[in-house]
């Protein structure tokens, strides 16, 4: 009961005091909101995201149509409904952002933490020389590169591309904070009752290390989301009839004038989804690692 | 301190022959056939077959990977380079008997050394532009913000940073050229120019794109590293002896920030020379960047290589150049080493 109790403790004071953090919980409101849209809206919407509606989908001259009671922020250049395309969008940005992140941060996360545990070790220098490597390739390119070499990429490659080449930084970043762990007295001691390294590592740093994982995992999300947006951008990412607001900003920017509600929707979203969660992060930032 | 850069510079080359045969690898899986890119779309099967022996396509992956890098970098003495077979050396770019080989572009078909020396100087240009604004902009509000922590001008500076690093660099390209260009018609929408006063005047957009996307972080960097800075032991002397805040601020606590500043300005100087891929793209700039994506979308296999491998090179020297800086502008580094 008591062992319970202690390690609750820790964690009712950090959620309270992200609570208290205007913009961690500004960020966790927008977060919400954006998840719910994403999950809930295209159940709700009597619109297929890629069918076409040629009844009342259409503006004057056969321009995209404008917002009206059907299609409340109006339809693309091929009479799509524009809000159910969002909120797809919102789940393509979504899926990809969080996963290239959770797995940028595993990956960064086990090289940073056994680099920093060996510092000084030929396992420590092959490693950074690794990340060396990684940090002086145009990562643009190299995500364009193999997302070219292969015929067909969908949302799971675009995922795992960003995520295996997006773990550098959050290497160096939990190298650092593994050294200053295990230069305490407490690691000397697991060290010294003959706690295996794996244990050590598992038990003594991981717990101490998590606090930067998860603040660097909230602001890569933001990061993450972005990449997708650009490479969507450049026509290199999930390729169409897939909702995606980089590409989506693409397609409307002919229309700046007949449509701008085609341009003024995925521009909102997107800056939108990275101010949520780069204010989430900046919070627990804030909180965590103060 | 001579050993400590010997052994960067090792490791630099290391990076960069990594690098080449990453892209070597991954420039071979793209789905393209370079003899029938070079013979043309309606070229007879045997001429094909023809070409693809003549530039070595049939050979297996080691052996046109051993070729390649042999071919790289290679040492000739000038007399025997002209006594050579001309088209050996057509390629090559040479400094004294050094040549420099990247291959021959099949779409833009020149040898792609001179493709990049065409470019080169064009991103070099839009980055010093970039990285101007961005200092400018950047120094300026985090002076502003870390002057009264707090305040509302600080508050004011610190949710501009939250949104500035929020926005897609598209986003912002298309914005300003819409503002500026379109409605204002105060610069050209896109373009190089032809004259040397167009080509300034083509800057200022995409320079501007740039600028206000980075001029966020570095605003962030210089505020939380003068108020780190303002807490030290040093400028609290300066304060009792009477020094005034702003005097502490410009006079001791801001020579401490320029070095994290510098050393972001070298390897964003660096990357950007590089290729601004989506900016220079979005305003058809013709540096590097832009090449970057027509070369991808091409399955150019040379240029790409070519372009990666400029890239890196120059993200890897400006790393050696800010190191080298670190040990010139802090004096502790020079006793450390």
């Amino acid at each position: 009961m008591q062992r319970a109790g202690m390690l609750l403790l820790p964690y009712a004071r950090t959620r309270t005091r992200l609570l208290a953090h205007p913009s961690a919980r500004l960020g966790g409101l927008l977060v919400a909101l954006l998840v719910l849209f994403a999950l809930v809206a295209p159940l709700l919407s009597p619109y297929e995201a890629n069918a076409s509606d040629f009844v009342h989908g259409l503006g004057p001259g056969d321009t995209p149509g404008p917002p009206s009671w059907a299609h409340w922020l109006g339809t693309d250049r091929i009479f799509r409904d524009q809000l159910t395309r969002l909120a797809m969008g919102a789940r393509l940005s979504l899926f990809v952002g969080i996963g290239a992140s959770a797995l940028a941060t595993l990956l960064g996360g086990a090289v940073g933490i056994v680099a920093g545990y060996f510092e000084g070790t030929a396992i420590d220098a092959v490693l950074m020389r690794l990340v060396d490597v990684g940090l002086s390739f145009p990562f643009l390119l190299l995500v364009m590169a193999v997302g070219a070499a292969l015929d067909e990429t969908s949302a799971l490659t675009v995922l795992l591309l960003l995520g295996a080449s997006g773990w550098l930084g959050t290497a160096r970043l939990v190298r650092a904070k593994t050294l200053q762990v295990r230069a305490q007295e407490f690691i000397a001691a697991a060290r010294a009752l003959g706690l295996s390294t794996p244990r050590i590592l598992w038990r003594h740093v991981l717990p101490n290390v998590a606090s930067t994982l998860v603040f660097t995992a909230t602001l890569a999300v933001a990061q993450m989301l972005l990449a997708e947006s650009v490479l969507s951008y450049l026509g290199a990412g999930v390729p169409p009839p897939a909702a995606s607001w980089g590409r989506m900003l693409f397609e409307g920017q002919d229309f700046y004038q007949a449509a701008p509600w085609l341009l003024a929707g995925p521009a909102c979203l997107v800056v939108l989804a990275a101010l949520a969660f780069h204010l989430l992060g900046e919070g627990m930032r804030d909180v965590l690692d103060p | 301190m001579i050993r400590r850069l010997v052994r960067r510079l090792g490791s630099a080359l290391l990076v960069l022959w990594a690098v080449a045969t990453l892209t070597f690898v991954i420039a071979d899986l793209l789905p393209s056939d370079p003899a029938r890119m070079i013979a043309g779309p309606t070229a007879r099967a045997a001429d094909v077959a023809r070409i693809r022996a003549q530039i070595g396509a049939d050979r297996p992956l080691a052996v046109r990977y051993g070729l390649y890098l042999r071919h790289l970098v290679h040492v000739t003495e000038p007399a025997a380079a002209a006594a050579a077979n001309k088209t050996e050396h057509a390629d090559c770019a040479s400094f004294g008997p050094l040549h420099l080989d990247l291959g021959h572009s099949y779409t833009q078909r020149k040898p792609v050394v001179a493709v990049l020396a065409d470019r080169a100087p064009r991103s070099l240009l839009l980055a010093v532009g970039a990285v101007t604004v961005q200092l400018f902009v950047g120094l300026l509000a985090g002076l502003l913000a870390a002057f009264r922590p707090r305040s509302w001008l600080d508050r004011t500076t610190i949710a501009a940073t939250v949104v500035g690093t929020s926005v897609p660099t598209y986003l912002i390209g298309l914005t300003l050229q819409y503002a500026l260009g379109h409605r204002l018609h105060l610069l050209p929408l896109d373009g190089f120019g032809r004259t040397d006063g167009e080509h300034l005047v083509s800057l200022i957009l995409p320079a501007l794109t740039l600028g206000i996307f980075g001029a966020a972080y570095y605003a962030r960097l210089v505020r939380d590293d003068l108020l780190a800075a303002m807490r030290q032991d040093f400028v609290r002397t300066a304060r009792a002896k009477g020094a005034s805040r702003l005097r502490t601020l410009l006079h001791h606590a801001l020579r401490t920030t320029l070095v994290p500043v510098l050393t972001v300005v070298g390897l964003e100087l660096g990357a950007l020379v590089g290729g601004a891929v989506v900016v220079e793209t979005l305003f058809r700039w013709p540096g590097i960047g832009a090449l970057a994506v027509s070369s991808l979308l091409d399955h150019d296999g040379p240029l790409i290589l070519g372009i990666t491998l400029t890239t890196s090179a120059c993200i890897v020297m400006s790393n050696l150049v800010v190191d080298a800086m670190y040990v010139l502008l802090d004096p502790r580094m020079r006793r450390a080493s």
